[in-house]
């Protein structure tokens, strides 16, 4: 058990801010994005220590595990996932104010164009660019080959500089 | 216009969202529990050296009939294994210095039941001194004072215990350094006043006084 439990303290060490990051940008909450993370962890540990099913791919999981939290907590609130303008982003608090302001108020220009994304290109993005999956881990995760992940993340990204300038 | 690359290096931007660190720690501790506090030397590999540091500790200042007493000398046996053979005289010399001092040490608090195991290691260390000054047959300065310091504690002890400590049919140290010393300066070009040294660290000799020899020696050498 101690062995498992060093190993899972190893990974729960690596992905708790990737998790993290990923719900709180679809919840826009950090209250909602910790229960949520938090209950990630949790499910994953109950399946990683009983060994069945076994857990081929950790970060997989996690991100699975994340995305299926997310879908019922919008639906058992009946909420959509719209981003509110009123949201305020979590940041390094020992910035000075100013950088703290403009970085803020650049990340919720961003965060907004980034929600108003269909999911699959949301979860791209992130993927891809934020949490820096490998290409192949990130096509797992769409259930798409490389080739189309590719043009996904292409097709992406066109779109969020749209968004960009609209908002 | 912003480019796709521009919006990409936007997109890092959001990297900056982090949980805080107290939740990451307690959301750990509520899956996994608290972790052990990690002491180094409580895991089995550190505790195994540990006892033997304290086995080691313990035997250093131990006497003869002492439970770790055995651990002191096979220390001290596996110490002369790496020694070359022409300064294995000295050693053995410290080593009955030592034997010496322990006999002395029990002699003084009159302990009975340590005394026999005491005298037999003086004696047994001793006489190897002595074997090993006769393989060598070369003596030094060093070897001449480890000598006569051996030779003063075993005189002390010997009158303490009313017992020789050179076993019977074995030379004596301090009679075989002066034998050697006295060959050595034989075969020397000497000044006048080293010769009558000399002559008269023999006459010493001839009466038995061989720690007499070592000390009058000990001059022409300086």
């Amino acid at each position: 058990m101690d062995k498992l439990k060093k190993e899972f303290s190893k990974i729960y060490d690596k992905y708790v801010e990737k998790i993290f990051r990923f719900v709180f940008l679809k919840v826009n909450s950090k209250e909602v994005a910790e229960d949520l993370t938090s209950e990630t962890f949790l499910r994953t540990w109950e399946v990683f220590r009983q060994g069945n099913p076994k857990i081929e791919n950790v970060s997989a999981f996690l991100y699975q595990t994340a995305r299926n939290l997310i879908t019922d907590y919008y639906r058992e609130k009946g909420k959509t996932q719209i981003i509110s303008p009123e949201a305020r982003p979590i940041t390094d608090p020992r910035q000075n104010l100013e950088k703290q302001a403009i970085l803020n108020s650049e990340m919720e220009r961003i965060r907004k164009a980034l929600s108003e994304l269909d999911e699959d290109y949301q979860n791209a993005i992130i993927w891809y660019y934020l949490d820096e999956l490998p290409i192949q881990e990130v096509a797992n995760l769409l259930d798409r080959t490389v080739p189309a992940t590719r043009v996904l993340i292409s097709r992406a990204i066109k779109a969020l500089r749209e968004k960009l300038e609209k908002v | 216009m912003t480019t796709e690359k521009e919006v990409i290096e936007k997109i890092k931007v959001l990297k900056q969202i982090k949980p805080e660190k107290k939740w990451v720690f307690l959301t750990k501790e509520k899956i996994l529990g608290k972790e052990p506090i990690f002491f180094p030397f409580l895991k089995p590999a550190f505790a195994g050296l540990l006892f033997i540091l304290i086995l080691l500790g313990l035997s250093f200042t131990s006497l003869p009939g002492e439970p770790f007493y055995l651990i002191k000398k096979l220390v001290e046996r596996g110490q002369t294994v790496f020694v070359p053979e022409e300064e294995r005289p000295k050693l053995e010399l410290e080593l009955a210095n030592k034997r010496l001092e322990e006999l002395s040490k029990i002699a003084e608090k009159n302990d009975v039941k340590k005394l026999a195991p005491a005298i037999n290691e003086a004696k047994e260390s001793v006489a190897n001194a002595t074997k090993n000054l006769v393989k060598s047959k070369k003596v030094d300065k060093e070897i001449v004072q480890k000598t006569l310091e051996l030779e003063k504690k075993k005189q002390e002890v010997e009158k303490v215990l009313g017992t020789k400590i050179t076993e019977e049919g074995t030379e004596d140290p301090t009679k075989l350094v002066a034998k050697y010393l006295i060959e050595d300066f034989e075969n020397r070009t000497l000044t006048d006043e080293q010769k009558q040294i000399l002559e008269k660290a023999k006459g010493y000799f001839e009466n038995g006084d061989f720690a007499k020899v070592l000390e009058l020696l000990l001059t022409i050498g300086q």
